[in-house]
Parts: C-alpha cells; sequence; structure tokens
C-alpha cells in the first residue's frame, strides 16, 4: 500500500468517524464508536495498521507515524465528547417536567353573566346608576304605570306567570340612603320585563336620570330553540331635560359598537305602550357583512333590542311633568347578545349549565 | 297581514319589487315576515302589524302607508269598483224597502251599526274573488261569505251575514246576553253567554256574539234566499273581554278589540252591497240603514315645532311635516307655534302630541336622525353593593374551582318540598308544566339538577354555584349564594394528590363566600331534612344563621337522579341576611409584630362527641391575651385510644406586642390551659 493509498483510506475513516461522533449523545453511543474504531479485535483503525505488512519497508515507519496519529485524534475526541456527554446528564433527583403539572382548579363565570357584566361595565363608564331590583312584581309597576291598563291588548304581547299566593317582592337600592318607593302593594307576579324598575326608579329620585337595571324576567313561554321561560334583561333609562331620539340613536351605537365590535345599527319604528315614539334596534349581520345570510334570515339586520321615548303617560304615572323631560327607555336580551356574539344557536345551552359549554369561555 | 302585491298596486302606484317594498316598509314600522310569489310576478308580502295598529290589518290601510313611504298618491275607488278597475254599481228598477228595523240597546257597547238586506242566490264566488282571499289565507266559501271576507281585507271592517229567513221577522235588536242564554256559534261550540256579553238578537234570541262570531241558527247556507248584512262599530274592550272569556278569537274580534273605524262602517256597506251585485250573487232590496247613536268624533291634537325638535333632536321643514300627515290621512290647520291635526277616527293609536310626532318621524325616516350624546349634567352615581357582591362573589367562587350556573326561577314542587316550612312554597297560579310549579325556596335544587345533568355526560367532578334570588310566603324574595360540590376534593393527578370531596372542602367554601363579602362565620352542628344526619351544619355570623352546608341526603341525591355512592356536598348562604359589607371597604393596616412568637404543642385524649369549638374556647377562656392562635392538627382514633374517646393534638400560639415572651411565662400559660381542659372537658394529657 503506498503512502497516498494510505492517507486516502485514513481519510475515509476519519469522516465516517466524525459523522458518527457528531450522532453520539450517550456513554453507551461513544462505547460504541470506540470498539468500532479502536477494538483490537476488529476495530477499522486496527484492522488498518495490520496491513503493514502490504507497505514496501522504506514507507512503513512514515504508515506507523500516520496511523498512531489519527488514533490518537480518534481517542482524544471520544475523551471531549464523554465530557460533553457528561455534562448534559441530569443531576440526582432530577424531576421530569414533562410530567403533567398538578391541577389548581378554576371555574368560570356564566356566559350570560359575562356579558351582563360588559354591558354593565359599558354603561358605567357612560355614567349610568346600575340597580337591581325585585323579580316579583305587582301589577302596578310591571303593567300599569307603563301604560298598561287593565285590559289593554299589548298584554297578550307578555304572557305573563301569576303568583298563586301574593308575597313580598325582593328589596333595592337600601343603600341609597332613603326608603325607596315602599313595597306596599304585595306582589302578585314574575315580572315580565326589568321595566317594572323604571317605575320604582322614577317614583324615589327626580330626574336626572341614567340607569340600567340587569335581571331575570319570566314569560309564559314553552322551552325551544329560541324561547325560555326565564330570561335576562337590560333595562337602560335616561330621562331629563331635553334628550331626544336622536340621544337614544348615540347612545345605542356607543354600545353597541363596544359590545359587538365594528357594525352598523339602525332604528326601526316598532310599537311598545310605554314608549312613544318606539323603535326596535338592529345591527349588521356579522356572519354575512350585511349581504344577508340564514342568520339574518337574509336581511342583513339582527335585531338586538327595544327602545323608545319614554311614554308621557309614564311621567304621569311616577310625577314627572312630561312638558319639562323626556328620555328614553330601552330593553336588552341577554341570551340575545350572547348567542350572537359566541354564535350558540340553542338558548337552551345556557340553562343547561353543561361544564362542556361552560368551560368554553376563557377565565 | 298578507298582502298581495298586485292589490296594493291597484291603490298606490309603485314601481318596486316586492323585496323593495318590503324593505321599505320595515323601515316604516312594518316587519317583513316573508315574502311568497305567486303566479307569474305577484308576490305575497307578509307584514307584521304591530298591535296598534289596527287600521292596517287591512289592503287599504297599507295601501296609505305604502303612499305615504313612497310620497305618492293614494287612488280613491268608489264602491262599485271592480279589481280590473272597471265600474259595476246597481242596475235595473229601484229595490223594493227592506222594512229591516235596528234597534241598539246598548250604544256605549254598540256606538254605530249599519245594516241592509239583500235577496241572493248562493254560489261560488268568481275566481278572482277566491284568489285574493286564498292569497290572505282565508278559505273561500260561498259568494256572499266571500264578500264579507273581501271587504274585510280590502276595508279592514268585519261583516256579517244573516240569513233573513231564519231571524224571528226582520228586526235586529243589539242587547246584552239574558241570565243563561246560550248560542250554538259558527264553529259549531254551543257557548253559555253572560249578562255583560252583547249579541246581535232577533225579535226572540241572540243570532250572534257580536264582533266575534255569528251564531248556527243564522247561518247562511245554499238555501238562503235573502240576507240581512251586518257592519257595525263594537266598543273595543267589550269585544276584548268577550273573546277572552268565551276563549274565542276570530278575524273580527281581533280588529274590533284593537279598534275598527266608525267612519268605515257605512262605506263597507256600501262596497259589500256593489259587489254582491258586480259578481252577480244577488240585490240589496231597500237602501242601508245607519244607526249611529253615540257619535265618534275625529280627535283633535296640538302639534308644536318645538316639541319635534325636541323629541327627535333635528327640527322638520314644516311641509315635510305637513305632506306626511296629509298623506296618512291626518287634516292639518295653522296655530300658534305649530298646528291643530284632526286624526282620522281609524287612528286609535294617535291620541297624543307624542303619537302625531311619532308618525313624522317614521315617515321622515329614523335613519335621517341625527346621533347625539346626552349631556351629563350629574355626579357619578353611587354603586349598588349587591351589583359589587356578585362580582366580587364571582371572583372568589371562580378562584375555588367553581363554575357559575343560571337555572330557573322555578321548579318542581316536589324538588322544592323538602326546603321549605310547610305550606312556606310560592305556588304559580298558571304554571306551564309540573316541572315549573312553585317558585324556588332555595337555589340547590336547580343546581342538583345541573349535577346530574353533567354526570349523565361523563363529567364525574362538578362544581356550580348560582346567585340569585329565592322566595318563601313567610321571607319573600330574598338574595342567595348557592354551592354544589361532588366528585374530587382534590383533583386526580400522578403524584397520588388527589382525593373524594368531603364535609371540609364544602365547609371552607361556606367561609370563603361570607370571607369574600367580609364576614367572619362559625358553623355548628344542625339538622336539615335535605342534608345527611351528622353531617350538617348551620352557618353563624355574629349569632344570626345566615345558611347552611352540609352532605346531601340520600333520598334527595335520589330524587335528582345523583348516583348514591358519590357523595354530593352543599352549601347555601342567605346574602340578604350577612351584614353589609360596608366595613369590607374601610381597612386600617395593624402594626407588624416586632417580637418573636413561641408556639406550644399539646396532645389530649377527650370525648369523641365534644366538639373543638368548645375545647378551643376552653384554651381562650384559660390563657392570657398573649394566646394569638389555636389551631388543631391532628385528630386520631383508634390503636391505643379507648372507644368513645379521640386524641386531639392542638398547636397554642403565643406573642406580646410589647416584648419576648419568657419561657416561665409560656410554661405558665400552658399550666394554666391543661388545668382548665382537665377541670371542664374531662380531658387527659397524652
Ligand atoms: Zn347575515
Amino acid at each position: 500500500m503506498p503512502d497516498t493509498e494510505v492517507r486516502t483510506a485514513i481519510d475515509a475513516l476519519r469522516a465516517d468517524f466524525r459523522a458518527r461522533l457528531a450522532a453520539a449523545t450517550t456513554d453507551r453511543d461513544l462505547d460504541a464508536l470506540d470498539a468500532a474504531f479502536l477494538s483490537r479485535k476488529n476495530g477499522s483503525v486496527t484492522a488498518l495498521l495490520k496491513q503493514v505488512g502490504t507497505v514496501p519497508p522504506d514507507e512503513r515507519r512514515e504508515f506507523g507515524r500516520l496511523v498512531n496519529a489519527f488514533k490518537t485524534e480518534i481517542e482524544s475526541a471520544i475523551e471531549e465528547k464523554r465530557g460533553a456527554v457528561a455534562a448534559t446528564r441530569r443531576p440526582a433527583g432530577a424531576i421530569d417536567p414533562t410530567l403533567g403539572s398538578r391541577p389548581i382548579p378554576i371555574g368560570r363565570i356564566h356566559p350570560l353573566m359575562r356579558v351582563r357584566q360588559e354591558v354593565e361595565d359599558i354603561f358605567a363608564r357612560m355614567g349610568y346608576e346600575i340597580l337591581e331590583g325585585p323579580e316579583v312584581e305587582d301589577d302596578y309597576h310591571n303593567f300599569e304605570a307603563l301604560n298598561m291598563p287593565p285590559d289593554h291588548p299589548a298584554r297578550d304581547m307578555q304572557d305573563t306567570l301569576y303568583l298563586g299566593v301574593p308575597i313580598a317582592g325582593g328589596t333595592w337600592g337600601a343603600h341609597r340612603g332613603r326608603v325607596p318607593e315602599a313595597q306596599v302593594r304585595a306582589a302578585t307576579l314574575l315580572r315580565t320585563h326589568t321595566s317594572a324598575m323604571q317605575i320604582r326608579y322614577m317614583k324615589t329620585f327626580p330626574p336626572p336620570i341614567r340607569l340600567i337595571v340587569p335581571g331575570r324576567v319570566y314569560r309564559r313561554d314553552q322551552l325551544d330553540l329560541s324561547h325560555t321561560p326565564m330570561f335576562q334583561q337590560f333595562e337602560g333609562l335616561v330621562v331629563g331635560r331635553g334628550i331626544t331620539l336622536a340621544d337614544l340613536k348615540g347612545t345605542f351605537e356607543a354600545m353597541l359598537r363596544d359590545l359587538f365590535g365594528d357594525v352598523r345599527v339602525r332604528l326601526r319604528p316598532s310599537f311598545f305602550p310605554y314608549t312613544e315614539p318606539s323603535a326596535e334596534v338592529d345591527i349588521s349581520c356579522q356572519s354575512c357583512g350585511g349581504s344577508g345570510c340564514g342568520t339574518c334570515k337574509h336581511t342583513g339586520w339582527l335585531e338586538i333590542l327595544g327602545s323608545g321615548m319614554v311614554h308621557p303617560a309614564v311621567f304621569e304615572a311616577v310625577g314627572y311633568d312630561p312638558d319639562e323631560v323626556t328620555g328614553f327607555a330601552f330593553g336588552m336580551g341577554m341570551e340575545r347578545v350572547a348567542m350572537l356574539k359566541y354564535g350558540v344557536d340553542d338558548i337552551r345551552l345556557f340553562y343547561e349549565n353543561d361544564l362542556r359549554f361552560l368551560e368554553q369561555f376563557p377565565l | 297581514m298578507r298582502i298581495l302585491l298586485s292589490w296594493l298596486r291597484e291603490l298606490v302606484d309603485i314601481p318596486d319589487s316586492a323585496e323593495d317594498v318590503a324593505r321599505t316598509m320595515s323601515t316604516r314600522g312594518f316587519a317583513v315576515e316573508g315574502i311568497e310569489t305567486v303566479g307569474t310576478g305577484d308576490a305575497v308580502i307578509d307584514f307584521e302589524v304591530t298591535a296598534n295598529r289596527p287600521d292596517c290589518l287591512s289592503v287599504g290601510g297599507m295601501a296609505r302607508e305604502v303612499a305615504t313611504a313612497y310620497g305618492v298618491k293614494l287612488r280613491t275607488r268608489g264602491p262599485g269598483a271592480s279589481p280590473s278597475g272597471s265600474r259595476g254599481g246597481p242596475k235595473g228598477p229601484a229595490p223594493r224597502s227592506s222594512a229591516l228595523q235596528i234597534t241598539i240597546e246598548n250604544p256605549d257597547l254598540c256606538p254605530r251599526y249599519v245594516g241592509a238586506v239583500a235577496d241572493v242566490e248562493l254560489r261560488p264566488s268568481p275566481t278572482w274573488m277566491q284568489t285574493r282571499l286564498e292569497a290572505a289565507g282565508i278559505r273561500p266559501i260561498s259568494n256572499i261569505v266571500d264578500v264579507t271576507n273581501y271587504v274585510l281585507l280590502e276595508l279592514g271592517q268585519p261583516m256579517h251575514a244573516f240569513d233573513h229567513a231564519r231571524l224571528a221577522g226582520p228586526e235586529i235588536r243589539v242587547r246584552t246576553a239574558r241570565p243563561g242564554e246560550t248560542l250554538r256559534t259558527l264553529d259549531g261550540q254551543l257557548r253559555t253567554l253572560s249578562p255583560e256579553m252583547l249579541v246581535i238578537a232577533d225579535a226572540e234570541r241572540a243570532t250572534a256574539v257580536a264582533g266575534v262570531m255569528g251564531g248556527g241558527n243564522s247561518e247562511v247556507s245554499a238555501a238562503t234566499k235573502t240576507i240581512v248584512l251586518e257592519s257595525a262599530y263594537f266598543n273595543p274592550l267589550s269585544v276584548r273581554r268577550t273573546s277572552k272569556k268565551l276563549g274565542l278569537k276570530t278575524e273580527a274580534s281581533v280588529r274590533f278589540e284593537r279598534g275598527a273605524d266608525p267612519a268605515t262602517a257605512v262605506n263597507a256597506m256600501r262596497r259589500a252591497l256593489a259587489l254582491i251585485e258586480m259578481i252577480g250573487a244577488g240585490r240589496a232590496r231597500g237602501g242601508v240603514i245607519d244607526r249611529y247613536p253615540a257619535r265618534i268624533k275625529p280627535g283633535v291634537l296640538r302639534l308644536r315645532r318645538e316639541k319635534i325638535a325636541g323629541l327627535l333632536g333635528t327640527a322638520i321643514p314644516d311641509r315635510d311635516v305637513r305632506r306626511m300627515l296629509e298623506r296618512l290621512g291626518f287634516t292639518l290647520a295653522p296655530a300658534p307655534g305649530g298646528w291643530r291635526v284632526a286624526v282620522p277616527t281609524r287612528r286609535v293609536d294617535v291620541r297624543r302630541e307624542v303619537d302625531v310626532i311619532e308618525e313624522v318621524a317614521r315617515h321622515y325616516g329614523f335613519d335621517r336622525l341625527p346621533t347625539t350624546f346626552p349631556a351629563l349634567t350629574t355626579a357619578p352615581p353611587p354603586v349598588d353593593p349587591r351589583i359589587q357582591r356578585a362580582r366580587d362573589l364571582r371572583s372568589a367562587l371562580t378562584a375555588a374551582g367553581f363554575f357559575e350556573a343560571v337555572t330557573f326561577g322555578f321548579i318542581a314542587e316536589r324538588a322544592a318540598a323538602p326546603f321549605a316550612g310547610e305550606g312556606d312554597l310560592v305556588p304559580i297560579a298558571n304554571p306551564l308544566s309540573e316541572l315549573f310549579a312553585v317558585l324556588r325556596p332555595s337555589l340547590l335544587p336547580g343546581l342538583m339538577d345541573a349535577v346530574a345533568h353533567n354526570r349523565r355526560r361523563e363529567q364525574r367532578d362538578v362544581r356550580l354555584f348560582e346567585l340569585g334570588a329565592r322566595f318563601m310566603r313567610s321571607t319573600g324574595e330574598r338574595q342567595a349564594v348557592g354551592c354544589v360540590w361532588t366528585g374530587a376534593g382534590a383533583p386526580e393527578h400522578w403524584s397520588g394528590s388527589g382525593r373524594p370531596v368531603d364535609f371540609f372542602d364544602i365547609q371552607a367554601v361556606a367561609e370563603r363566600v361570607c370571607q369574600a363579602l367580609g364576614v367572619e362565620v362559625h358553623t355548628t352542628p344542625a339538622d336539615e331534612r335535605w342534608l345527611m344526619p351528622g353531617r350538617a351544619a348551620a352557618v353563624f355570623a355574629n349569632g344570626t344563621r345566615v345558611g347552611v352546608v352540609g352532605q346531601l341526603a340520600e333520598s334527595i341525591a335520589d330524587d335528582h337522579g345523583l348516583p348514591g355512592n358519590d357523595p354530593v356536598y352543599a352549601a347555601e348562604i342567605d346574602l340578604d341576611a350577612l351584614p353589609p359589607a360596608a366595613a369590607r371597604r374601610a381597612v386600617r393596616v395593624e402594626p407588624l409584630p416586632r417580637f418573636p412568637s413561641v408556639v406550644r404543642d399539646i396532645s389530649i385524649l377527650v370525648d369523641e362527641a365534644l366538639p373543638a369549638t368548645d375545647v378551643r374556647a376552653t384554651i381562650r377562656d384559660a390563657a392570657p391575651p398573649t394566646l394569638v392562635r389555636v389551631s388543631e392538627f391532628d385528630r386520631y382514633q383508634g390503636k391505643g385510644i379507648p372507644p368513645d374517646k379521640v386524641s386531639l393534638s392542638l398547636r397554642l400560639t403565643f406573642r406580646s406586642s410589647d416584648r419576648t415572651l419568657t419561657d416561665a411565662e409560656v410554661q405558665d400559660a400552658m399550666t394554666r390551659v391543661i388545668a382548665a381542659l382537665k377541670e371542664k372537658n374531662g380531658a387527659v394529657q397524652r
């Protein structure tokens, strides 16, 4: 074997060695590598040395120097790698951080209450007072004072659940330091809307008013995809000198954009006995961007709340002078908002309290 | 109200498609429930007419709105107009006199009654008439019945035809029902009438319930040769009460109870007679008899410019106001600051100035109104502590692993009964079903159902809470928070740290609820029908009972479909019974301790039945004020402990705020504590 051939053979072995060294990550890999090249029996460097007989005598000395230098190179490279492998070895008592952590249980706020808190916050920023009222009411506050005297056809619009026995309704506004419009009348029905609080509030406090009343309301509706016999509403009431329908428009645009993002808002004339003029408020459909789809019944708009200018008869019932003050009122269903905001198509999901549903909402 | 587009087009000249008309009218207050194409190039638009607009329950009424919306003229048509526009009308010799007598005994309930007699021959009505009725959803019956329905659709005036031969003479009496009087109505039902109900009678008996439904005894049939036609105006409230009481709602009753137009009654009669002649169904005999004893005058309202702008937030030009209102049929006369507006009698919804302003706003277009913001003129309002309380509880309980639930305010009586005393439940008078029969006396039954729902869906570990009202006769409506917990107390983990929930977990939840509201509470053993005996406790704050915690009784769990082998723990706190949270906001910081504390442990044997709270009380009473804390750290029963006894280990911490305590004084305190435990609680030191 001439000198040039020896160098070629060593270069080939070196390339192989370097590749295998780079791939080695454990002591066992390195032991195997050591054996493959340096073992007395079948190491490839040992095998090369054994070929000394084929080398011309005057080149044998040089041959020995080259092969031995290569052998030393391998030994020190393996040694160096052993140090590197040792440095990465886990210390005694090391934990396995890839195991599962110990859970810290955490619950969620109900989606309807998320919506409620969000809406409360929007109106609180606009300077509204937020109050809760009784859920059981009397006919006067729920209907009569809201321009729905007995036998008024509009009472049919809200199928009422009546109590078998009259009871005392819940208290409200105790923190306001005066006796709020007293619970003189026993409650005889489940309130069909939070509007009853309009009357209680106006009878207790003078204008100006900015008020939000969130709470549960009840109607005699069968359970289906879009109805539940109990649901959650926000009542809003703004009263003062010079409050206009344009103010109502501006307020809803601000509130609905805060709640739904970049939507268009429109008002449509409608009818409620306690407001005049009355308006349904729609937002542009976010599913189709207003071009029409199944969600919006191909109109491009989604009804979101009912509203209007407070009817003078309501002002008269609470002792306000309709020539002095005007105002607007509205009612918005929390379920409706939550369904649109979160893409829920069955209202019953809000009342089943299925953890697989509830845990989809963020902390 | 289903409106046929081609019929509408006869009355108003509109170029738009059904879709465009629907869109335009929905911005004028008539939401559209659907559009159906019929035949070629025709459509039925289903308008939602709000309860205040009975005048729009007809093609003519809607046409007036459409004409105003589009700014076009409403075509006026004579009584004899045919659908194609050609004029029919009475021909031939003058008819015989009808000799019909009309007597109104109750003008307050029937201010106007228009009657006429016609000789007829019953046959099917012509196809064009049938097509129009069917488009509106009305089944054609015979030429005479169809004519009354056609007029109803066209003008909104309900009409009725009696068989003249079946009446006791040519006489109509409008009177209230006699006591016990009965009538078989056209739907075949025998109705017992009450004396406040208005009826149409002949000389002897009732033949129709006024404004609601006719009677079988005077029904027109194939044999009918002469009819008496009725076109009346009945008192809305009277019709509404009668309809409600009889449980009978008809096309006629709906219109009368919302308010028909007394002015239309005669026109409708003329139109009906003309149609009868035009389609060859017969001829009027004699003229139209109009009895109008209680004349209804059009209302006159003032309309002030300043009020229009004040309510809408923008001034609307005078000529726009005038144009829109006049198109709708209002008559305007100038008056100081605005106008005097005469309201047509059909507009029962317009009773005040604001109602007129609404008409202006509606047709001016809500979309053209500016958007402004109400001026803020008062200081920020106070925060309702209830709102804040709900938020504090949500934070505390979700942090404790609880999911918020919302359940219904009414539940089944069986589920409610264990939670209220005898007769304390509040029943619902007209419940939807047995499942919603009573107001909930507790939030827990609803929460248990929610737990059961989750258990049936492979959720073993369930923690739920709800905030809301509960109701009892004795206490009325009160706010509460309820919590239920089943499955793991500590969640399963590979380290083995998981364990099932137990009493002390739910007790901690009750305490956390009160702590979140700044209230210190303690628990004592209690009995509750719905909790397992020996696993129930009452929660007290300042000596007042504010709630209950414990393990659900098996029978209750069973009733809610919960598996008996996994205990369910529950807690309920009466939020209205807790002291106001105001104190929680007034925080005063104590200086930090400057001297070290000394800790001493003791182990004692006491009776198993002795409450731990007694042991702690003995220690507190016996120890000097330097005892700052005492807590149990071990409790043991079993090997080496006599039966009925328990080994209790307690840790006592002493500290003074002004010096380092000496061993001697702590030892002295411990000696006194041990002596007291021996004396008062029969404790033996181990
Ligand atoms: Zn859409």
